[in-house]
C-alpha cells in the first residue's frame, strides 16, 4: 500500500505538472504578445494566481472528482469486496488497507486513472494535438469504475446524476462563456469603441470593468477560500468586502490614468483604448489564471485525495473535508509545470495571437475566466481550454474579430468526444492487469 | 498544445486595404496619360500605358492571394460573398484604368481643342470617383475595430453615398460631353469617334466599378 501512495503522489505531482505546462500558456499569452508583461513578469503572475486559484477555491471541483463521478460507497459494500485485508478483524485506522479490500481497490483504480491521464497528456502534448485536461481524468476515472464495478453490479455502476451533470456542464460551459464575452464586447462596443468620444468612454468605464473582475475574485476567495484557514464569512459582508477592494481599485487606476492631450483623430482614440485595454487584459490574464487554478486542480489531486483518504482512514467517501495540503500540492506542480516548461508556449501563442486586441481578449478572457469560476464554485470540473474556445468564439459572432478558423475548431471538439472512452478504455485495462497482477 | 493561437485566421482586411492603394496608384496614371493625349505626347503615352498595365498586374497578384487564404471555412466579422464581390469591383476599377490607357495607344490621335474643358471635367469626376472609394476602403481597418458599428461606420457610408452622387455627376458629364463630340463629327472622323467612344466608356466603366465597390463595402458594414 505504501508503494501505491508514493506512486500516487508522484503521477498526480506529475499530472499537476503537465497541467501547468499546457494550459497555462493560453492565459498569459496575450499578455506578453502585446507587450503588456514580460515573460518572466508572466510567469510570475501566472504562478501567483494558479496557486491562488487551486488553493483557495480549488477544493470544491477536487470533492467531486474524488468521490462525484465513481460512488465510493460502492467500495465500502462488504456484498461487493472484502472490508479487511485477509486475515485482520475490522477495517479501520489501525489497520492499513491491502489492495484486495474494497477500499484498496479504490486507491488502485484512482492510480491507474492518474496513470493513464499523464501518458495520454504526455503522448497528445508530444503529438501536437489540444486535449482537455479535465476530460482525460474524468474518461479514465469512469474507465476504472467500469472496470471495477459492472462485472459486479451492473451499470448502475456509474453515477448517472453526477455524470449527467458535469456532461451538460461540459457543453454548457463553452456557450456560457460566449455568452459572456459576446454581452461583455457588446457593453463595450457600445459605450466605448462606438462612441464619438471613445478616448473619454474608457477613461470613464475602466474602472468599473477593473472593479467587475475584481469583486468576483475577492468575491470566490471570501466565500469558498477562507476554509483553508479555518475562517468562515457570510455571503453579505463578503459581498462588501469585494465591493469595497474593487472601488479602491478602480478609485487607484483612476488615478493612473495619465492625462492624455484629447486627440480628435479616431486613430490615435482608438490606440489609446487599446493600450487602456492592455493594462486591464493583464488583470484578465491574473483571473484567467485563478479560475484555471480553481478547476483544473482537481484533475491533478482530486485522485491522490482519495488515495490519502483510504490511506489514512482506511474508508472512503467519507464527508471529510479536502485537505490544504492536497491542494498545495496541486498547486505547486501546476506552478512547476508552468515555470519549468509551460513559459515556452507562453511565446509563440503570444506571437500568433495579434488577431486578439487587447479589448477583445478583455472580453473573452473576462467570459472565460468567470464560467471558469463559477462552475468552479458549483464544484463542476469543466474544461479551461473550451470554455476560452467558446469565449472567442462570442466575441467573433459580435464581429470583435477578422476572422476565426472554424476548422480548427471542429478539430478540437472532436479530438475531446475521442478523448473520454479512450481514456476510460486505457484505464480499464491497466486497471484489470494491475488488479489481477497484485491480488 | 496551443489552440487559442491556431484559431485565428489570417485577416484579409489589412491585404484588402493593400489592394486598395495599388488600384489607387493604377489610376493616378490616368491624368498624366489624358494629358499626355492633349498634348499629343505619343511615346509618353506608350510609357505609361506600360506602367498602368504593370501596376494593374501588380495588384492582380494582391487580389489572387487575397481569394486563396479566404477558405469557406473562415467565419468572418463580415460576409465572404460580400467581401469577394467587393474584391472584385475594386479590382475592375484598375482593369477600367488599364483599358483606357491600352485604347489611347491604338492609334495616333488628338483630342479635338473644342473638347478638351469638358474632358478634363469629365475625368476628374471619374477620378475623384475613385479617390472616395479608395479613401473609404482605406478606413476597414478602423471599421474593424469600431466593430462595423457607430460614428466610424456613419462616416464611411457618407463617403459612398458620396460615391454614388459623384458617379451620377460623372454619367452626366460623359454624355455632355459625347454630345460634343457629335457636333465636332465632320471635323473628327468616324475613326477618331469610335476611339475617342471607347475610351470615355472605359472612364465611365472606371467610374462605375468604384460605385460598385463602394456599394459592396456598405453591404459589408452592415450585413455580418
Amino acid at each position: 500500500m505504501i508503494t501505491l501512495l508514493v506512486f500516487s503522489l508522484i503521477f498526480a505531482f506529475c499530472m499537476a505538472w503537465m497541467i501547468g505546462a499546457n494550459d497555462v500558456a493560453n492565459a498569459m499569452g496575450t499578455s506578453v504578445g502585446s507587450k503588456a508583461l514580460t515573460l518572466k513578469q508572466a510567469v510570475l503572475l501566472a504562478a501567483i494566481f494558479e496557486f491562488g486559484g487551486a488553493f483557495l477555491v480549488g477544493g470544491g471541483v477536487t470533492d467531486t472528482v474524488r468521490k462525484g463521478i465513481i460512488n465510493p460507497d460502492h467500495f465500502m459494500d462488504a456484498n461487493l469486496f472484502p472490508q479487511a485485508p485477509a486475515g485482520a478483524a475490522t477495517p479501520g485506522p489501525s489497520v492499513k488497507p491491502t489492495l484486495d479490500t474494497g477500499p484498496g481497490l479504490f486507491a488502485l483504480g484512482m492510480l491507474c486513472a492518474l496513470i493513464t491521464a499523464v501518458l495520454w497528456l504526455f503522448l497528445t502534448n508530444r503529438l501536437g494535438i489540444p486535449v482537455s485536461t479535465t476530460h482525460s481524468i474524468v474518461g479514465a476515472i469512469i474507465g476504472f469504475g467500469l472496470a471495477a464495478l459492472v462485472p459486479k453490479i451492473g451499470w448502475q455502476a456509474i453515477e448517472w446524476a453526477s455524470l449527467g451533470k458535469i456532461s451538460i456542464g461540459w457543453v454548457v460551459s463553452p456557450v456560457a462563456g460566449g455568452v459572456l464575452s459576446f454581452i461583455m464586447f457588446v457593453i463595450i462596443r457600445r459605450y466605448i469603441l462606438r462612441s464619438p468620444t471613445p478616448l473619454e468612454a474608457v477613461r470613464t468605464l475602466a474602472p468599473y470593468l477593473l472593479g467587475l473582475v475584481i469583486v468576483v475574485v475577492v468575491l470566490s476567495v471570501l466565500v469558498k477560500g477562507l476554509k483553508n484557514f479555518h475562517l468562515e464569512i457570510d455571503l453579505w459582508s463578503a459581498f462588501a468586502a469585494a465591493l469595497l477592494v474593487a472601488t479602491l481599485a478602480g478609485i487607484f487606476m483612476r488615478m493612473m490614468s495619465r492625462s492624455h492631450p484629447p486627440s480628435e483623430r479616431l486613430e490615435d482614440q482608438f490606440f489609446y483604448v487599446e493600450g487602456v485595454f492592455r493594462r486591464l487584459q493583464i488583470v484578465t490574464a491574473c483571473y484567467v489564471a485563478f479560475a484555471h487554478g480553481s478547476n483544473d486542480v482537481a484533475n491533478a489531486v482530486g485522485p491522490l485525495a482519495g488515495i490519502l483518504e483510504v490511506w489514512k482512514t482506511g474508508v472512503v467517501g467519507s464527508t471529510a473535508p479536502i485537505q490544504s495540503i492536497v491542494l498545495a500540492i496541486g498547486g505547486l506542480g501546476i506552478v512547476l509545470g508552468l515555470a519549468m516548461w509551460g513559459y515556452r508556449v507562453i511565446e509563440t501563442v503570444g506571437k500568433k495571437i495579434t488577431e486578439m486586441t487587447p479589448s477583445r481578449g478583455f472580453c473573452a478572457e473576462f467570459g472565460a475566466a468567470t464560467i471558469v469560476l463559477l462552475f468552479s464554485m458549483m464544484k463542476l470540473p469543466i474544461s479551461t481550454t473550451q470554455t476560452l474556445v467558446g469565449a472567442v468564439l462570442g466575441v467573433g459572432l459580435a464581429r470583435g474579430l477578422a476572422s476565426i478558423d472554424m476548422g480548427v475548431i471542429r478539430k478540437i471538439f472532436s479530438a475531446w468526444i475521442i478523448e473520454l472512452p479512450l481514456t476510460a478504455a486505457v484505464t480499464a485495462t491497466i486497471f484489470l492487469a494491475l488488479q489481477f497482477i497484485f491480488t | 498544445m496551443k489552440p487559442l493561437s491556431s484559431l485565428f485566421g489570417r485577416s484579409p482586411f489589412g491585404p484588402l486595404v493593400e489592394h486598395a492603394k495599388k488600384v489607387s496608384s493604377c489610376v493616378q496614371l490616368v491624368r498624366p496619360m489624358a494629358e499626355a493625349l492633349i498634348a499629343g505626347e505619343y511615346h509618353k503615352m506608350e510609357e505609361l500605358q506600360n506602367r498602368i498595365s504593370k501596376t494593374e498586374h501588380e495588384a492582380d497578384l494582391i487580389k489572387n492571394g487575397i481569394r486563396e487564404h479566404l477558405p469557406k471555412q473562415f467565419f468572418l466579422a463580415v460576409s465572404q460573398r460580400d467581401l469577394l464581390h467587393f474584391l472584385h469591383q475594386q479590382d475592375e476599377i484598375a482593369d477600367a484604368a488599364e483599358d483606357f490607357a491600352v485604347i489611347l495607344t491604338f492609334r495616333e490621335m488628338k483630342l479635338h481643342p473644342k473638347m478638351v474643358e469638358m474632358y478634363r471635367e469629365f475625368l476628374d469626376k471619374v477620378l475623384a470617383t475613385c479617390e472616395q472609394t479608395v479613401s473609404a476602403t482605406e478606413e476597414l481597418g478602423l471599421l474593424l475595430e469600431a466593430s462595423f458599428g457607430g460614428p466610424e461606420a456613419d462616416k464611411v457610408l457618407e463617403i459612398i453615398d458620396d460615391v454614388s452622387r459623384k458617379e451620377w455627376e460623372a454619367d452626366r458629364l460623359q454624355r455632355k460631353l459625347i454630345k460634343k463630340m457629335f457636333t465636332l463629327e465632320d471635323e473628327l472622323g468616324p475613326v477618331n469617334i469610335m476611339i475617342l467612344s471607347e475610351s470615355f466608356k472605359a472612364l465611365d466603366a472606371l467610374a462605375d466599378a468604384s460605385e460598385n465597390t463602394a456599394n459592396n463595402l456598405r453591404l459589408m458594414i452592415l450585413k455580418g
